[in-house]
């Protein structure tokens, strides 16, 4: 089942008096659970592509249906509370809140939606589970570790079980170790909780846990398949 | 519109704990001193409100201009008063009728050598009948040589309270007077004068003359008939003014004084915004990627500015009720000299809403501008901000 359509997405930044386009005429189809990674060069576009689709940047020309719904044409107030219900992202600082404990970030995106305080307890309980940190529930972020944080991250995004994870470079400030940690829970939320992802990377030993990878140059996209060296242009 | 935990507000102000208390005690300062400028000027309106009674006439003489000190009447004005008006207030047969030396001279306090320029009043026993607001809390009415002190006379004589305690005793035109007690008048000007019998107040100043005669009118009595009085008794030069607008006019001498209150209030108000927008933008600013985070997650803009002004609103509140404790207990009955006597400076109902909201407002203007300079931050470049 088709999740999100990118329809002829066309980016554009004014700098100064050139014009640059990140991204041009871009389309791309991301299916229910589909565990998909972005790679490009640094300014390629790819990190802009995966905000657009998240709902937090703004396309120039184009259409992003995510379940039917065009997201572009949602104003900045509908575009915040479906964001709220239906994106989960992962951030590559991590940006936790620093005067909030672990349980109360995770517990963040569900004061968004309509459900009972028992319902959010149980809810933040199983994320902290799923990401092994239930004896750190009431650290605050400055008393974890960088691969701590970022499992707390995770577990902040999806806790709301939302329709879509976006994780821009998740592992960028990692060590080797904490980063194969963090792929492998990011394959668990894929393969355990059937939740779609989509990850943007520089790093090719971390877009191959991806079950599609596509690669974003000179504006256009290329998917390479999982364990082949074939490149299809993904055109809808 | 899902709002932002209340506690995220409450700890953020705990997030630099040395910026929030110097906030915090940047923000009591500015209110406390608003506090003081509208206590003065309260206490400034309520001294002159309190001590003018609708009921008085003050008859002194037409020479004098606005001001009784430099008035001089002749002795036997309040006998003809009495003999020429009907109605003058009269009770078991003794007419409200008060005739009254004032004067304004340097008074010695036993115990200092220090001349404090102080304000006294000869008077009879009739005063307290048309001074209905005046009342001995201490000690009795004075004998010859003796005076009684009002609850502020020390504040306007510049000397320590247990100074004017009964028993003590004060020196003024080459007398020594004994305290018999002390009075108070409702907060009222006469307070901060020294009451002294009238007979040994002309003896000491060898004066025959009297400065007014303070009459109190009946119910239906009128003051066009003092007025009437005053106008066919050529001879005496006399003129006639309610008590009320005797002080009403003085208000009007103080208006300038007033103004220029009110003017430091919207000054320190000012200041206090410049301050509160300062460590406002100072707190925002490095919570641009927190703030754009939040907005990632689905929290709308209001949300957020709406957690940033109550932050500042708690701050403030904070402030204000500090202030308002500190107000109260050592700025509310502070004794103000001023040249037409001595007032206390008060801290009411009014002073209160001023200066607490005054703190509510500047915690508003303080964190609405950064809030929404924080706002105008995109969501992409917001996540990335260090």
């Amino acid at each position: 089942m088709t999740l999100v359509q990118v329809k002829n997405v066309t980016k554009q930044y004014a700098n100064g008096e050139e014009t640059i386009t990140p991204l041009n005429e871009v389309n791309l189809e991301v299916h229910q659970g589909d565990f998909l990674s972005l790679m490009g060069a640094s300014g390629s576009g790819k990190s802009t592509l995966l905000n657009m689709i998240a709902g937090i940047d703004e396309v120039t020309s184009g259409e992003i249906l995510v379940e039917g719904t065009d997201i572009t044409k949602l104003s900045r107030g509908k575009l915040a509370d479906w964001r709220a219900s239906h994106v989960g992202y992962i951030f590559q600082t991590h940006n936790l809140i620093p005067v909030l404990t672990a349980y109360e970030n995770v517990e963040m995106p569900l004061l968004l939606l309509k459900m009972s305080a028992a319902e959010r307890r149980k809810r933040v309980e199983i994320a902290l589970e799923a990401v092994n940190l239930t004896d750190r529930a009431t650290h605050y972020p400055r008393q974890m570790s960088g691969g701590q944080e970022q499992r707390v991250g995770i577990a902040r995004a999806i806790v709301a079980s939302p329709t879509l994870v976006v994780a821009d470079e998740p592992t960028g400030n990692l060590d080797d170790e904490t980063t194969e940690q963090i792929l492998e829970l990011l394959q668990r939320v894929n393969n355990e909780l059937g939740m779609t992802l989509l990850m943007v990377t520089h790093d090719i030993e971390a877009s191959e846990i991806a079950k599609r990878q596509i690669r974003l140059e000179r504006g256009k996209l290329t998917e390479r398949q999982a364990g082949s060296a074939k490149s299809t242009v993904t055109a809808a | 519109m899902k709002t932002l935990p209340w506690e995220y507000g409450v700890r953020n102000l705990f997030r630099r704990p040395t910026r929030t208390a110097l906030t915090l005690v940047g923000l009591t300062t500015v209110i406390l001193l608003i506090f003081v400028v509208v206590a003065f000027i309260r206490g400034l309106e309520a001294s002159l409100a309190a001590s003018g009674d609708e009921d008085v006439v003050l008859v002194y003489a037409l020479s004098s201009g606005a001001d009784i000190e430099n008035s001089s009447i002749p002795a036997r004005t309040p006998a003809l008063l009495a003999a020429s008006l009907d109605g003058i207030q009269r009770r078991f047969d003794v007419q409200h009728i008060s005739p009254e030396v004032y004067l304004g001279t340097r008074i010695t306090v036993a115990g200092t050598d220090k001349k404090g320029l102080g304000l006294v009043r000869g008077v009879t026993t009739a005063a307290p009948l048309v001074r209905s607001k005046m009342q001995i809390v201490e000690g009795e009415w004075p004998g010859p040589g003796e005076v009684l002190a009002g609850k502020l006379a020390h504040s306007k004589l510049g000397c320590r309270e247990e100074a004017l305690s009964v028993g003590s005793t004060v020196t003024f035109d080459g007398r020594e007077w004994r305290i018999s007690g002390r009075f108070t008048a409702a907060g009222s000007a006469f307070e901060s004068e020294l009451w002294c019998p009238l007979q040994d107040m002309q003896t000491a100043l060898k004066r025959q003359d009297l400065s007014l005669v303070a009459v109190k009118m009946a119910p239906g009595g009128s003051l066009a008939d003092v007025e009437m009085f005053c106008s066919e008794r050529l001879d005496l030069e006399l003129k006639a003014v309610p008590e009320a607008q005797y002080y009403a006019s003085l208000q009007q001498h103080y208006k300038p004084v007033r103004l220029l209150g009110w003017v430091v209030v919207w000054l320190i108000a000012g200041a206090g915004v410049f301050a509160g927008l300062n460590t406002m933008y100072g707190a925002v600013v490095g919570r641009v990627r927190e703030l754009s985070t939040l907005q990632a997650m689905g929290f709308r803009r209001r949300a957020i500015t709406m957690s940033l002004i109550q932050e500042a609103v708690l701050l403030s509140v904070g402030g204000s009720l500090i202030a308002a404790l500190v107000a109260f207990l050592l700025v509310n009955g502070t004794a103000v000299r001023f040249t037409m006597g001595a007032f206390a400076l008060r801290v009411d109902s009014l002073a209160v809403v001023i200066g607490c909201g005054t703190g509510l407002v500047l915690g508003l203007l303080g964190a609405v501008p950064p809030a929404m300079k924080a706002m105008r931050v995109t969501v992409v470049e917001g996540i990335k901000a260090v």
